[in-house]
């Protein structure tokens, strides 16, 4: 992976060589690189603000990383229903205590090296990177690393990147007008800390064992396949990740999901049989994260991302099913 | 109009109000306006979940008064009527300007236009959609995405808060 790094870099020197922020770039793409392999090599605690169009949350992580390559972490929610999600490698199992219920979601991590954001190679075909002056949050120096899109297709991103961890402090997504769609920003944090499996454990584990337990997504992992279904009309810098049939929580049946990504923003399209109640159209969104659904052929497609909402709708209103192959059900 | 305003702050006394609540039920519109204004109420107050609990209650409230078989009111309550059905349509103009204003994150002019879809693709002309905030019916789907995204990769679980965002209903959950 790392030996993609030269040629990236010798390519972005080609493309940048006119212009006079060639070293910017660069520079930027050193500390996105310092700020991507910073999650799988530091311990961290603190306390973080969710904004995201007028609401904000607070919540508490604490984050381990093994040099195994193990990821253990905690997040808790602090502001409301209190709400608690412990990622254990590959596994997440949030815990929803005002409704009783844990949901577990399981990936395979054999088919995420494809996934590391170490793979930047898309972020200048698709961003300009600039790097901004030195800031200071939650009490750390950080440096201003931004992403502006070059097209309407993709959401900017603004990042503070604590200069000696690398850690993001503060990440802003923005839309076009410069508005922020949402933004996480530590308030506290203590980089460091050794490894204590009770701060990544949740407090409801003992209590959780009545509770409703949807473990559908753990029964089948996730396993390549073709679905059958191909994007006519794929958004311009989007690049097929990977096509899986898997099991989702709260679905009887398997679903097909493809992932798209541009090296930042991820866009996934997930195909189940048309349920019961037939829905029409509907445009969502969740923070950064626009969701549509749309039937096309007695199926029920749902696309999701960081994107806006005319990137899921190009994708979903693109969608076909190949004619010389019935999707496998 | 005003009465209706009346009974929503509590200022009239018992019979006044229940004149009213009959009123209510037996005209559509006026049952409109109500909604409306505890729709703006609540979008004043930021409060977005409160107005579908009031309405039902107060629904329910309705269903529970004793039927009142009183012949139809005369001509000059259907000015009134039409008066009022003419301000409830003024204030549900405003009050979706409102949410429009307040949620301006949410472009009414969808970015749909500039996508350079050419339109042989696109099975149907894409319709103009403005986005609704999630009430939390994709969580499932938002999980399984999550792992997926480079920005799980990069900001590790913080992103996962959007899965179990508060806003979402609870009773979603």
């Amino acid at each position: 992976m790392k030996a993609v790094w030269p040629v990236v870099l010798l390519g972005l020197s080609a493309a940048h060589f006119a212009l006079a922020d060639s070293g910017d770039a660069r520079e930027g793409l050193t500390w996105l690189r310092k700020m991507a392999s910073a999650s799988n090599q530091i311990n961290y605690s603190g306390t973080f603000v969710y904004q995201h169009r007028g609401l904000s949350e607070t919540s508490r992580i604490v984050h381990y990383a093994n040099p195994a390559g193990g990821v253990f972490e905690k997040l808790e929610t602090l502001d409301g229903p209190a709400r608690e999600v412990i990622r254990s490698n590959d596994q997440v199992t949030c815990y929803l205590p005002s409704s009783k219920t844990v949901i577990i979601e399981q990936r395979n991590a054999r088919l995420l090296p494809a996934l590391m954001p170490e793979r930047l190679t898309g972020i200048t075909e698709n961003y300009a990177v600039k790097t901004g002056p030195r800031d200071r949050v939650a009490g750390h120096e950080c440096q201003v690393v931004t992403l502006e899109p070059k097209d309407s297709l993709r959401y900017g991103r603004h990042f503070c990147v604590e200069v000696r961890s690398g850690l993001p402090l503060r990440v802003r997504t923005f839309g076009e007008k410069n508005e922020t769609v949402e933004s996480f920003a530590f308030t506290q944090l203590m980089v460091g800390g050794s490894f204590n499996r009770d701060k990544v454990k949740s407090k409801y584990a003992a209590r959780s064992q009545k509770w409703r337990v949807d473990r559908s997504a753990l029964n089948v992992s996730e396993r390549p396949a073709d679905s059958g279904w191909v994007i006519n009309n794929q958004p311009a810098g989007f690049k097929k990740l990977m096509e899986v049939r898997r099991m989702v929580s709260g679905r009887a049946d398997s679903v097909a999901q493809i992932v798209f990504s541009d090296g930042i923003a991820a866009v996934s399209v997930f195909i189940e049989s048309m349920p019961k109640e037939r829905q029409g159209q509907t445009l969502t969104h969740q923070g950064a994260v626009s969701i549509y659904t749309r039937s096309v052929a007695d199926h029920m497609v749902t696309v999701l991302g960081e994107a806006p909402a005319a990137t899921v709708m190009q994708i979903a209103n693109s969608l076909e099913l190949r004619t010389n192959a019935a999707a496998k059900q | 109009m005003d009465k209706i305003s009346a009974l929503m702050d509590g200022e009239l006394d018992e019979r006044q109000a229940r004149q009213e609540l009959v009123r209510l039920r037996q005209q559509r519109e006026l049952r409109e306006s109500w909604d409306t204004f505890h729709l703006i109420g609540d979008a004043l107050r930021g409060d977005a979940l409160l107005s579908a609990n009031l309405k039902r209650r107060v629904s329910e409230r309705l269903a529970q008064e004793p039927i009142v078989m009183a012949p139809r009111r005369r001509a000059a309550r259907k000015i009134v009527t039409y008066a009022l059905s003419a301000a409830a349509s003024i204030s549900a103009v405003a009050l979706v300007g409102w949410v429009a204003i307040s949620t301006s994150t949410v472009s009414t002019q969808p970015e749909i236009a500039r996508a350079p879809a050419p339109a042989a693709i696109l099975p149907a002309p894409a319709p103009q959609m403005a986005s609704v905030p999630s009430e939390g019916s994709m969580n499932e789907y938002l999980l399984a995405h999550q792992g997926f995204s480079p920005s799980t990769a990069i900001q590790g679980v913080a992103p996962y808060i959007r899965s179990v965002s508060v806003s979402q209903p609870a009773k979603n959950r």
